[in-house]
């Protein structure tokens, strides 16, 4: 019971990397879009890194955290050094996959989380940027930026959050269902408590 | 028997009365005296009909419903489905009036300058601290790494890297562009660059930031700016209208003079733009640049051709001017 079968863990991972990508594709051609005040934008990626990492744990967040940053870095309007994204979500997604072993059912959790994972996100990828010696990340830009990122990204956070715990709940419902419906109140309290497969 | 004879007199009557109704009411017409009658008789049964319609409505309205509720059903459907499609194409038509206009503005620009170009759309935009977009043309039409990308209202910024269907556009407010540039009327050369954050986060709100490489140049807000033309017309081909001098800044006394600039371009909502393919035959000098708003005091120098390049405006410049 304890170790998912098979086809939920290749099944798990083809709904991560579906969720990552459309995430990117809304991230670049409509959240960026947005001529919000202040001039920046909620990070939806780092979002959907963080709540797949408070769902399936610290593996998975740190590998999808990975996966989605390297995309980031290469989805065709970035242009800034290739790895920089890649870094920031696989450490954020290794940290919120942590911190999710640790929180119970209490539902503010995420939040907190997702707050400090903005924070703690672009704080690095900013940091990064300084120490490449990137003219975008000088000082001035980024301490005006860094306190309307976090606003947007816990504003933001709710319906990605949401959206991506639904869309992974209900494929672990179904996939449990029919695996061994027997297991079904087991699946899913640990679909609440956030601590799904033990990959 | 008594009154079988009752009978048949009271039925005679009657007939002869109807008879005579008909005949009087025939023969009358329009004016017949018993109209007084049929007018009692709206009076009194318009009502009554009216009350009982409304009552027996519902029930056949609910008896044809039953009946016809597959083919009410389709109605409804199709109609739904029609009043969508129609709306799409409304909303799809406003869209390409839109664009249209776009379009038509910038040929106007290009062709004013003699520029040519390629027309793209905006289809994403980074993240993080860079400005760039993506526009949808590529290497597969044409488009090369540091070709000029402009709007109709001016200078956009420079292709930076091209995939086979798409290219990256580094934006001109990005803090990593510095573009040449050249006053309006008075000649000076100086550096624009950007400011980052699509102009939204700057401080001040001008985006764009001129060193004036002449640090007793003069220089004043209003002025306008054009693009100076890079060696080789790459990255920028000239006479691409910047943007307004809004203020100088009188503090510094370095070797150079700084101006903030606001661009001509809203950098938020790009939409439409131009990949600028070949560079014109002739320097367009300010023909770009949109008519003067007001009559704005440019007392340094007037707009005279300079002496060393008495290239004559092209011929597509001087009628399309009062565009």
């Amino acid at each position: 019971m304890l170790n998912p079968p098979e086809p939920t863990a290749a099944g798990r991972s083809a709904v991560a990397a579906v969720v990552i990508v459309v995430t990117l594709i809304l991230q670049v051609s409509v959240a960026n879009r947005l001529p919000l005040p202040g001039g920046v934008q909620p990070d939806l990626v780092l979002l959907a890194v963080v709540a797949l990492a408070l769902v399936a744990g610290s593996m998975t967040g740190m590998v999808a955290g990975f996966l989605a940053g390297l995309a980031a870095d290469i989805i065709p309007p970035a242009d800034h050094t290739l790895g920089r994204y890649a870094l920031v979500y696989c450490l954020i997604g290794y940290l919120c996959g942590a911190a999710s072993t640790e929180m119970d059912r209490q539902s503010v959790v995420p939040f907190f989380a997702v707050a400090a994972g903005a924070l703690a996100g672009t704080v690095v990828y900013a940091g990064t940027g300084m120490i490449l010696g990137d003219p975008r990340a000088e000082w001035a830009t980024v301490s005006s930026m860094v306190p309307l990122q976090v606003l947007y990204d816990v504003i933001a956070s709710p319906f990605v959050v949401w959206a991506v715990l639904r869309v992974t709940r209900r494929y672990e419902r179904t996939e449990r269902a029919r695996v061994d419906g027997l297991s079904v109140p087991a699946a899913r309290y640990r679909a609440m408590s956030g601590r799904g497969g033990n990959l | 028997m008594k009154d079988t004879r009752r009978t048949r007199v009271v039925l005679g009557v009657l007939l002869v009365v109807a008879l005579a109704m008909i005949t009087i009411d025939y023969r009358g017409g329009e004016e017949s005296p018993l109209r007084g009658l049929r007018d009692v008789g709206a009076t009194v049964f318009g009502p009554v009909e009216r009350a009982s319609a409304s009552v027996v409505r519902p029930v056949s309205n609910t008896v044809d419903a039953v009946t016809d509720a597959p083919g009410e059903r389709r109605r409804a459907d199709r109609l739904e489905r029609q009043n969508q499609r129609l709306r799409e194409r409304l909303r799809s038509m406003r869209l390409d009036q839109d664009r249209s206009a776009q379009l038509q503005r910038l040929l106007g620009s290009a062709g004013m300058g003699g520029y040519k170009i390629l027309a793209a759309q905006v289809i994403s935009a980074g993240q993080g601290f860079e400005d760039t977009v993506t526009i949808d043309v590529g290497g597969r039409s044409g488009v090369k790494p540091d070709m000029t990308v402009m709007s109709a209202d001016g200078l956009v910024g420079r292709v930076t890297r091209v995939g086979p269907a798409t290219a990256t556009v580094l934006l001109a407010t990005d803090q990593t562009s510095s573009v040449g540039s050249r006053l309006e009327g008075s000649k000076e050369i100086g550096i624009v660059q950007g400011r980052g954050r699509r102009g939204l986060g700057g401080h001040g709100g001008t985006p764009l930031r001129l060193q004036l490489l002449n640090a007793a140049a003069p220089i004043q807000p209003g002025q306008r700016l054009v693009t100076l033309g890079s060696q080789g017309q790459r990255p920028y081909v000239p006479g691409i209208p910047i943007g307004v001098v809004e203020r100088i800044d009188r503090s510094s006394g370095g070797l150079t003079r700084t101006a903030y600039v606001r661009p001509f371009v809203r950098f938020t909502s790009l939409d439409v733009v131009a990949v600028v393919v070949a560079p014109p035959k002739t320097d367009p000098r300010d023909a770009v640049l949109p008519p003067k708003p007001r009559p704005v005091a440019v007392p340094a120098v007037p707009p005279t051709p300079a002496p060393s390049r008495t290239t004559s405006p092209s011929p597509t410049t001087t009628p399309s001017r009062g565009n």
